[in-house]
This record gives C-alpha cells, sequence and structure tokens, in this order.
C-alpha cells in the first residue's frame, strides 16, 4: 500500500499504520483511505451515499481522531465505508468536506477506536506524516 | 532509553524500576515476571508505557505490571495502579476502550461424556443464540429510556427483565451493578451505538468457548467454586461493545482540556486524566460506570443465551442441562476501593486495565459462600489452548492492590499473524485436536491463533508463584465460538 500515502506497521495488540501527504488535507484524506483499507475491499464499494462533514478540535492531532473516529461511526451506525473524499478546507482545527462511499461486500476488521497512541503529526520529507493506530 | 540493567530484582519474580530512573517518576514501575517475560517487556514499550503511568499525579506505591503484559495505549496491558481518592487522577487510558471487557464462567452438571454426542449441534445452537461478528445486533432491543435504566442498574436491570437468576448477580463482580453511573455523562453517540447491541459478542478477541475441567489443583477451592474433574463448563469473553468504546473515546477527546486546566504534564496523550474530585473526572468516572454496568449486562445476556441453547440441544437428552454461574470478573476498569497502605486504611481508585481483581479471603465485596477462600480469577487462554481458574490470595492484596494477570497477552501482530498463520490451516489444526470451530472468518481465526499469545501456562505459573492467585483449575477447550 506504499504508493497509497499509507502502510501498515505491525503492532503487537492492535494495528497501526503510518500514513503521509503533501499537507494536512492529503494527510487526513490518506488516514480515511487506509482506515477503509483495514475496514473492507474497497474494491468492493459502490460510492453511492454522500456525507457532508465539518468538524471542529483543539489541535490536528485531535482533529485527525475526530475525522476518522466520525467516519468509524457511520460505519458502525449503517455499515459504510468511504472511499472517496473532498476536503474544502482543512486547518489544524477546523475541517470542512464531504465522504463518499457505500456498504462493502464484507467487513474485514471490527476497528472499536482511532487510538492517540504514537500520533504526532510531523514534517517528513516532502510533507506531513504520523503514526494512526487503531484499537481492535 | 530504559535497559534491563536499570531494574533491581526485589523477589525472584517482581523487577523494579527506581522512581530515580526517569524525572517525571512518582513512584517505582514494578514487572512481575520470570526471567523470560522480563526479556520481552523489552521487546515492545510495555516499560516505557508503564514508567508514564508511574507519573500520574495521586498514584501510589508502585505502577505495576502482570505478567501478561504488553505493550497497550497509554498504560500498558497488564498494567494496574492505585490512585488516591482525594489528590489523585482517574485516566481513561489506565480502563481502556472495552470498558469492561471481562470473562464469565458457567458451571453445567454435565461430565464429558453427556456433552460429546451433542457437541457440534450445541456449539452450532450457541452461536445462533449469541450474536457475533463485525457490527452484529444484540439479543435484546432497548429504548433509550430502557438504557439509561440499565446502564444505571446493571445486572439488577437484566433480572427485573427475566433475563438473570438471582444466583449470578451474587457471584458478578460488583454484584453486576458499579455504583455512580450517571447516564447524563454519556454522549447520545454512545447510547446510539449501545441500543442495539445489548447481548452480542462483537469480534476481535472475544469468544465463546465450551471447556471441560482438565486438572484440579486444589480441591477445595474447586469444590467450593462448583468444578470437578470432567466437568463441562462454559466461559464468556466481551465486553461494552461500540457504547464503551464510544465513552472511551468521547472522554479521551475532552479530557485533553482537563489536563491543561489543571496543569497536569503528560508523557503521553493517551494517558488523558483529571482529578478524581474534578467536574471533568467525575463526568468521566459517571459514564465509565454506566460502560462497565452496560458490559455485565451484555455478558449475563449471552449467559442467557447459552442456557436457551443448553436446553434447545440437551433437554430430553440429559438430565440436568441447567448452567449456573461461577463467577464474573472484569478486567478492563476503574473502581474505588479500600487498601491498605503502609498500615493505614485509605480510599483508592484502582485502574486495572488488562488485569483482574484478585481479591483474597475475607474481603467484604465477595460473596457469602466465596468470602472465606478468596474470589475466583478467571484467565482465559488463547482460542485453542488451556484456560485457567485461581483463587484470590492475601498476597495479592498486600503486593498489588488485589490484582492479578488477565490472560495469555499478545507478543506478535495481527499483521505478522495473518502473513504467517492461514486461517483455514489453523481450522483444520483445531479440528484435528477434536475442538469445534465456529467462526465468522478464517482471517479473524488466524488473528487470533494461539502462536500469536505467550504461553498463559507459563504466565499463570509466574502468578502463582508469586502468590498473585493460586492456581485452582486447567479447562481444556472442547468447543470455540468467535465473530
Amino acid at each position: 500500500m506504499n504508493g497509497n500515502g499509507f502502510e501498515e506497521v505491525p503492532h503487537t495488540a492492535d494495528v497501526a499504520l503510518r500514513v503521509w501527504g503533501h499537507d494536512l488535507a492529503e494527510l487526513f484524506v490518506n488516514a480515511a483511505r487506509g482506515m477503509t483499507w483495514l475496514l473492507a475491499d474497497p474494491d468492493t464499494v459502490a460510492p453511492t451515499v454522500e456525507v457532508p462533514l465539518e468538524l471542529d478540535a483543539d489541535d490536528a492531532e485531535v482533529l485527525l481522531v475526530t475525522w476518522l473516529g466520525e467516519l468509524l461511526y457511520l460505519n458502525e451506525r449503517d455499515g459504510l465505508v468511504f472511499t472517496a473524499f473532498t476536503l474544502k478546507q482543512v486547518t489544524p482545527t477546523h475541517l470542512v468536506g464531504q465522504a463518499r462511499g457505500g456498504v462493502p461486500k464484507e467487513l474485514r476488521t471490527h476497528i472499536k477506536a482511532v487510538t492517540f497512541n504514537e500520533m504526532d503529526i510531523r514534517p517528513a520529507g516532502r510533507g506531513l506524516e504520523t503514526m494512526v493506530v487503531f484499537d481492535v | 532509553m530504559i535497559e534491563k540493567k536499570d531494574f533491581r530484582r526485589v523477589e525472584r519474580l517482581i523487577w523494579e524500576l527506581p522512581q530515580e530512573t526517569r524525572q517525571d517518576m512518582r513512584v517505582p514501575a514494578r514487572l512481575f515476571a520470570d526471567a523470560e517475560l522480563f526479556d520481552a517487556a523489552f521487546g515492545d514499550r510495555t516499560v516505557e508505557q508503564l514508567v508514564n503511568t508511574a507519573t500520574l499525579p495521586g498514584i501510589v506505591n508502585y505502577a505495576m505490571a502482570m505478567p501478561d503484559f504488553h505493550q497497550g495505549y497509554g498504560f500498558p496491558i497488564g498494567g494496574v495502579a492505585a490512585m488516591d481518592a482525594n489528590s489523585g487522577v482517574i485516566s481513561p487510558g489506565g480502563v481502556g476502550y472495552d470498558i469492561n471487557c471481562g470473562v464469565r464462567l458457567l458451571g453445567t452438571h454435565l461430565d464429558k461424556p453427556d456433552v460429546m454426542p451433542h457437541l457440534e449441534n450445541l456449539t452450532a445452537a450457541i452461536y445462533q443464540a449469541c450474536p457475533s461478528g463485525v457490527g452484529g445486533k444484540g439479543r435484546v432491543r432497548v429504548s433509550e429510556r430502557e438504557l439509561d435504566e440499565l446502564v444505571v442498574q446493571g445486572s439488577r436491570w437484566a433480572l427485573k427483565r427475566g433475563l438473570a437468576h438471582s444466583e449470578d448477580l451474587a457471584h458478578t463482580e460488583e454484584g453486576g451493578c458499579l455504583p455512580g453511573a450517571n447516564p447524563g455523562a454519556v454522549s447520545s453517540r454512545a447510547k446510539e451505538r449501545g441500543r442495539p447491541q445489548v447481548g452480542s459478542l462483537g469480534a476481535g478477541n472475544h469468544f465463546l468457548e465450551i471447556d471441560v475441567v482438565d486438572e484440579i489443583y486444589d480441591a477445595h477451592a474447586a469444590d467450593v467454586f462448583g468444578l470437578r474433574p470432567n466437568q463441562v463448563v462454559v466461559q464468556v469473553h466481551c465486553g461494552s461493545r461500540g457504547f464503551g468504546h464510544q465513552v472511551c473515546d468521547d472522554y479521551v477527546k475532552s479530557l485533553q482540556g482537563a489536563v491543561r486546566k489543571y496543569g497536569i504534564t503528560l508523557p503521553d496523550r493517551e494517558l488523558v486524566c483529571a482529578p478524581l474530585d474534578s467536574p471533568e473526572g467525575k463526568a468521566y468516572y459517571g459514564a465509565m460506570a454506566c460502560a462497565v454496568n452496560y458490559a455485565f449486562v451484555n455478558r449475563q445476556v449471552l449467559a442467557m443465551g447459552i442456557r436457551g441453547a443448553f436446553e434447545q440441544v440437551l433437554a430430553g437428552k440429559v438430565r440436568n442441562f441447567d448452567l449456573f454461574q461461577v463467577y464474573d470478573v472484569a478486567h478492563n476498569i476503574a473502581k474505588f476501593e479500600e487498601h491498605d497502605v503502609g498500615g493505614q486504611r485509605r480510599r483508592l481508585c484502582v485502574h486495572r486495565k488488562g488485569a483482574t481483581r484478585s481479591f483474597g479471603p475475607g474481603r467484604p465485596e465477595l460473596p457469602d459462600d466465596y468470602r472465606d477462600i478468596g474470589q475466583p480469577v478467571l484467565v482465559p487462554g488463547s482460542m485453542g489452548t488451556s484456560s485457567y481458574v485461581l483463587v484470590g490470595t492475601e498476597k495479592a492484596m498486600q503486593l498489588t492492590w488485589g490484582s492479578s494477570c488477565h490472560g495469555a497477552g499478545r507478543v506478535m501482530s495481527r499483521s505478522q499473524a495473518r502473513k504467517s498463520i492461514w486461517g483455514a490451516d489453523l481450522r483444520k489444526e483445531l479440528e484435528g485436536q477434536g475442538i469445534v470451530v465456529q467462526a465468522g472468518s478464517d482471517k479473524g481465526l488466524a488473528e487470533e491463533a494461539p502462536a500469536v499469545y505467550k504461553d498463559v501456562s507459563r504466565v499463570v505459573e509466574v502468578v502463582h508463584d508469586a502468590g498473585l492467585a493460586h492456581k485452582v483449575a486447567c479447562l481444556r477447550p472442547l468447543a470455540v465460538i468467535k465473530g
């Protein structure tokens, strides 16, 4: 999954992704795509549902956890996974955008929560990167 | 970087890291391990997370890790820490996302030969009766108002609904109801997630298992717990489902502000906390107690589903198909308890994250029939391996605030497990051992394969030898049901 802006890295108890992007918006999109990849096979999802999202948080890490948590909540409530994202505005404390997705053929992982564990959005290469550890 | 040489061995199975090791530690840290398990602590972030735990305000005596320790988030898994009720903090990172994940053990009046002819049918009936898997919906539907009652009353709510026997409550930690639950402190989203899931197993490492009592180590304690050789028993391992996950998620985020407000310096955001006597700390405790009670009800409703499955398959075929409850323990929880600290009785908020209460004889919290010997400590093994029943000890009261291990403890990541273990092969291997397997997916099987865990027998030996709990019985699996 190297070409997709995320890769799974071993974690003893849980599931971890290293995520990167040129800017905060791309980092957030890649983190969401990584979570989708953990949840289901994206190729089995027809993007039939569009969900608008506007989120606020104290800082970029809390915003990232909130963003992924919002998508995870919609997964648990409606069985949705999201494959396309349009972020119109992303600052470290505010996000406006939409996610498109649908119900996959089958779910492959149950994620309990998105954690702050090892999360640290920092400059790397020509952009930003962070770890995202999911409690499963 | 903390190294092995920084620890001193204060007893054969206790390794202590002095408070001076890191400037921000408020107390020393202790690992309970034999030499091999101690070495393993340096293979992941266990030690770092334990040291981080030792920095929390109000922590008393030690930050401790039970022998099944491994890296978690905030506290290590296997972490135990007690905070002074007046000056200490409460931390969602010391409880975990699956609040009151725990284990229930049900005993039968049947021996293995009574059950073997019906084992496959019984396993299939339990699988049908106990919804499992990713996003599984529960056996019981509740309204918003009923959910509020459920999370305040815990197992008493189930009893009123005809979903429990009164003896079940007596044999549940806290009687199946942690006081102080406040539904007003729980978000509408947590309630929305929790409402459809009452009486569901979920996925991941949660399971139902039909076992046989393979060996008895302490005949008297086994007799008191209702266990005997060759007896068939059933284990239930699950927690508070989406309700508890959301409560933790909400408070890990919202308490970030409390950390700033109260001037607390933390080495890890997952250790987010608030003073126990602050509005924020009280709100988290009230919400966490709701999730604790939700989990007690969840396991209770599943137990009734198992009873129904036994009746459906065995009625008319065996003399007595009823199941009685040996005990139900929580292994992700924070609660107020009284303990001796330097000869003085003090009220503490004991955090057990991947650790089981192991109260010894005489504690008033224990049911009448167990008070003379101590509480059952339930230690599930990994899938296909043995599980253990132990009994709490006085020594645990002195060493670990009456705490012990909760399981085997992982050693291999899920991604590594998927690469090195094929679920279909594992299924064949388990079936080759005569174990009936009912699982939602082979992938899920691979991720929970025995090879990804420490040897539970080794962990239990350390617990026994250190005196944190004493071995009573060993259980061997006959059938495994997983989401």
